[in-house]
């Protein structure tokens, strides 16, 4: 190595060669200017590119940015008043159409002017914090064009003008529209609003309101709301051809305002073709219109629903206090039905099955359904004739939806108790009369019962066929150890657990000699295989088939009650009997008698036994006589069906004061129940928990749950708090 | 220890003179006298006669409310029949060993009745002791009669309306909290019903008393007009 001196590198900067002429920068803006008039005068394609942006570069590098700068703005200001002053001269409607073009214009010019002039825009417009060129350029358009004094309010009336025409249903120019509305955009989203959309929703909301205004005096309410959902519909598709996205839910909602927020009381309650009226007459489409157009609106919905559950309820107290569909409960439980699938239909298909829809419809129907005590008697009497006759033939799915369908009336009912205690008696009438069309339905429904209610309450119901199925076998067995009975009458016993079946006062009549014997000898053929049982005859629940021969030698199978059959057997050996002979002899309680010896004597068709006097009601002294002219067309006539029947008044009371016995001690059951657990607790909250508890069965009368406390205080297992007598304390 | 009056304590004197024994051992054979007097012949209680005859020597009313005072101090278990154990308890608990000193304590019996709190007791008392034994409630005549006796001592204007109420309407015995309840409710709730809470937990009687009432335009508040409105 040899010893050098150390040299430092240093890397100068490249200079150009600076020419120092004074008149440097005003020549070269020179050449710049003559550029940008050029471009604006459609002559840019004489023009080179590179030396315009070189010419720019020096400026700036030269320090002369501020020159250029504000040259361009004077510049570019003066072409603009001129552009302004053509487009301020243009008629009519040429006038749009001439802003476009010059705006297309100025948007190309401004393209190359910005170009050239990058390198500025790059490095003096950010040092010195002024507006980069092409924003420039769009403020100095805006500033001498859109806000000049004779253009800016043109502009706007000839938008708005063009909109009305649109919407008075000219055809306009769609494209000049959107171009002219995109230029105010890209002037800033402060420009397209205050010169143009606050003006333009200002204006519809006016245009709006005298039209619906007239809409609502001339039209009825589905006639309206298709017009006003056409004009919701023409401002969407408006926005979506030629104005900002952003004004859609502002121009929706000026629409919703007028057309329908203001006039939702009056449409909905209009005469005639509101909403009440389109619920009557199913008007799904109307009422889809309705729904969807309310729902944009605050309350709407709410107002739909709050009208259609006044209504529901109201036509529902007056269907369930209508004297005249009290009289057949089969009627009066099919119009309920009726009416809730009339009801889920609109929901389903105009309310767009809404939940809050659905919950209006059951809490109406419960309110409804329970206005009449009857109820849960009637549905028990609807079932009833459904499974006797009504689902005869009917496919397995069908039965199920009817089934389904009665169990959600029943879930409305708030005594469900009282549907318990008729549907067992009904039931226990159907199968003891073997009158049920189909088992497997049967089955089905205390399925449904069980699921809704729990076990408890179709254990009965349960026991009940279980019995009819031993009694079976029981009769089987008996006639296979008596095989020399087989030659006379058929007996068929069906033995009855008592406490599954609905409690019947036993009344024992006299029974003919044969018949007699024969029970004689089942009760000890089941006394000698269940011993420590007791068996008692039900004589009020029995039917018989008696093969008859007539006076002119006809001969007919008669079907009777077992009292009946105990009086025709009667005249085996007398051909004359009186009242009180017959009921010497048989000792059948004297309302059963006359209604029995009424339907064998007095019903067409099924005058098996003549009377004397011939009087339609029964008297005491009357007298008789097997009819011997009896005639019927079919060889077996059935007398006397033990149908199930609406109650009569005193029957009525009679249930409904076991009801009440019963839920006696259902309520005393958890008073206890609930004191046990919760050791002391004040009243208001025993009445609320016992009620609670209650609920799925009855509602529990607040009186009532209060009497059960003192009858529980008086038998000391609760007692009061010696300090604060609304408080109860349970006494183990 | 007594105060014993000067002819009586004479009396005492006397006693101690002649058998030798304690001034305690003295009282006690004095009340142990009284008892004689008035036991009936054939058991060992009072009944009714002697009842009434210590009414006469007391000169009290057998129907005057201080006889109910007397009661309750001995805790008879029934009324018309005391107990050899119930009379002492109830001269010790008074006090008295003469009938001088018996008819000295009347007023301060009576005075009783003002006391808030004894009423209370007296009151409640009452109840078991006027009722048949066997029995769980009181029969409505004999409670009626009570109540109208109780409460002619303290105040309660509603009393009579309370009774013709029962004889119209409920026509069968009172049972113990009906009773207790009742004092409650003439003590809390004013005449007019004002203050009357009909989740108040009162007894159901009671609350067909009130509305008794106001069916009968006896009671004149606010209440009772907003429901005449609604008919």
């Amino acid at each position: 190595m040899s010893n050098q001196k150390k040299r430092n590198f240093q890397i100068e900067a490249f200079k150009h060669r600076v020419v120092v002429d004074p008149k440097y920068a005003e020549k070269t803006w020179k050449i710049l200017e003559h550029a940008i008039h050029e471009i604006y005068n459609h002559n840019a394609s004489g023009l080179s590119f590179e030396e315009l942006y070189r010419n720019a570069y020096n400026m700036v590098l030269h320090k002369f940015g501020e020159k250029l700068y504000s040259g361009l703005v004077t510049t570019m200001t003066a072409h603009l008043k001129e552009i302004s002053k053509s487009i301020e001269a243009a008629q009519g409607d040429l006038f749009l159409e001439e802003l476009n073009r010059k705006w297309n214009d100025h948007n190309k010019a401004l393209q190359m002017i910005r170009d050239i002039l990058m390198y500025m825009d790059r490095t003096y417009i950010p040092n010195s914090r002024k507006t980069p060129v092409y924003e420039l350029g769009l403020n100095l358009w805006r500033d001498n064009i859109i806000h000049s004094g004779k253009i800016q309010s043109r502009l706007l009336s000839t938008l708005l003008e063009l909109v009305h025409r649109e919407r008075t249903g000219e055809v306009i120019d769609r494209g000049l529209m959107r171009n002219t509305i995109k230029m105010l955009m890209d002037l800033g989203s402060s420009v397209y609003q205050d010169d143009f959309e606050k003006p333009f929703l200002e204006v519809s909301a006016e245009f709006y309101k005298v039209e619906s205004q007239k809409f609502i005096e001339c039209c009825d309410c589905g006639d309206y709301l298709k017009k006003a959902e056409i004009r919701l519909n023409e401002e969407i598709e408006r926005i979506a051809h030629y104005l900002d996205v952003k004004s859609e839910a502002k121009i929706t909602n000026v629409v919703e305002k007028e057309m329908i927020a203001n006039h939702m009381t009056r449409l909905v309650h209009m005469e005639n073709s509101g909403l009440v009226n389109m619920l009557l007459d199913d008007k799904y489409e109307d009422l889809g219109r309705m729904y969807n157009l309310f729902k944009r609106v605050p309350n709407g919905l709410s107002m739909i629903r709050d009208v259609m559950t006044s209504h529901l309820r109201e036509t529902g107290k007056q269907l369930v206090t209508d004297a005249e569909s009290s009289k057949d409960p089969v009627e009066f439980v099919q119009r309920l039905l009726d009416e809730r699938d009339k009801y889920d239909k609109i929901i389903c298909q105009a309310f767009s099955n809404a939940k809050t829809f659905q919950n209006a419809l059951n809490s109406s129907f419960e309110y409804f359904i329970n206005l009449n005590s009857r109820s849960p008697e009637f549905i028990s009497l609807f079932v009833d004739d459904k499974l006797r006759k009504g689902l005869k033939g009917v496919s397995e799915e069908d039965v199920e939806i009817i089934l389904d369908k009665v169990m959600m009336l029943f879930r409305y009912l708030q005594e469900k108790d009282v549907f318990e205690k008729y549907y067992k008696q009904h039931l226990a009438k159907r199968l003891l009369s073997g009158k049920t069309v189909s088992d497997d339905a049967e089955r089905s429904l205390i399925v449904k019962l069980k699921t809704e209610c729990g076990y408890q309450f179709t254990s009965k119901l349960e026991g009940m066929f279980t019995d009819m199925k031993t009694s079976q076998d029981t009769m089987q067995g008996f006639y296979a150890n008596h095989p020399e009975l087989a030659e006379g009458p058929t007996l068929v016993v069906q033995v009855l657990t008592t406490g599954s079946w609905p409690t019947q006062p036993t009344i024992t009549c006299n029974l003919p000699t044969e018949m007699a014997a024969l029970c004689e000898k089942f009760r000890s053929h089941y006394l000698g295989t269940h011993t420590g049982r007791r068996l008692s005859w039900q004589t009020n629940m029995g039917t018989a088939d008696i093969k008859a021969t007539f006076g002119k030698g006809q001969k007919h199978e008669l079907n009777v009650s077992t009292y009946q059959m105990c009086v025709l057997m009667l005249f085996n050996n007398a051909d004359r009997l009186s009242y009180k002979e017959i009921e010497q002899a048989t000792e059948i309680p004297a309302s059963d008698l006359k209604r029995c010896l009424q339907s064998m004597a007095c019903v067409k068709g099924k005058n098996v036994l003549r009377k004397e006097p011939m009087s339609k009601d029964i008297g005491t002294d009357d007298a008789f006589f097997v009819n011997d002219k009896f005639t019927s067309k079919f060889y077996k006539v059935k007398i006397g069906t033990v149908v199930a029947q609406k109650e009569s008044e005193p029957e009525k009371l009679e249930t409904r004061q076991r009801v009440e016995e019963d839920r006696k001690p259902q309520i005393e059951a958890a008073i206890v129940r609930i004191m046990k657990s919760r050791r002391v607790l004040d009243h208001n909250n025993v009445i609320a928990e016992v009620t609670k508890q209650l609920q799925s069965r009855f509602l529990a009368n607040p009186t009532e749950i209060k009497k059960r406390i003192e009858s529980l205080i008086e038998r000391e297992f609760l007692e009061r708090d010696s300090d604060d007598r609304k408080l109860y304390r349970y006494l183990a | 220890m007594h105060k014993l009056g000067r002819s009586h304590r004479d009396k005492v004197q006397q006693f101690m003179t002649i058998t030798g024994a304690s001034e305690k051992a003295a009282l006690q054979a004095l009340k142990a006298n009284l008892y004689k007097r008035y036991k009936d012949p054939y058991t060992d209680m009072i009944l009714v006669d002697g009842i009434t005859l210590l009414c006469n020597d007391i000169q009290v009313d057998p129907q005057d409310i201080v006889m109910l005072v007397l009661s309750w101090h001995m805790k008879a278990s029934t009324m018309c029949e005391y107990s050899k154990q119930e009379f002492f308890t109830g001269l010790q608990a008074l006090g008295i060993d003469s009938l001088g000193k018996f008819r000295e304590r009347i007023p301060f019996m009576r005075s009783e009745l003002k006391d808030e709190q004894k009423f209370g007791e007296i009151y409640n008392f009452a109840f078991g002791w006027a009722k048949e034994k066997g029995q769980k409630s009181l029969a409505l005549d004999t409670a009626i009669g009570m109540w109208q006796l109780l409460f002619a001592e303290k105040q309660w204007p509603l009393v009579d309306h309370w009774c013709q109420f029962l004889q119209a309407r409920h026509n069968k015995a009172i049972s113990r909290d009906t009773w207790s309840q009742l004092l409650e409710f003439a003590r809390t709730v004013d005449t007019s019903l004002s203050n009357y809470d009909a989740e108040g937990a009162w007894p159901y009687l009671i609350d067909e008393f009130v509305e008794y009432l106001n069916e009968n335009g006896i009671i004149s508040n606010a209440q009772s007009m907003t429901d005449w409105s609604k008919k």
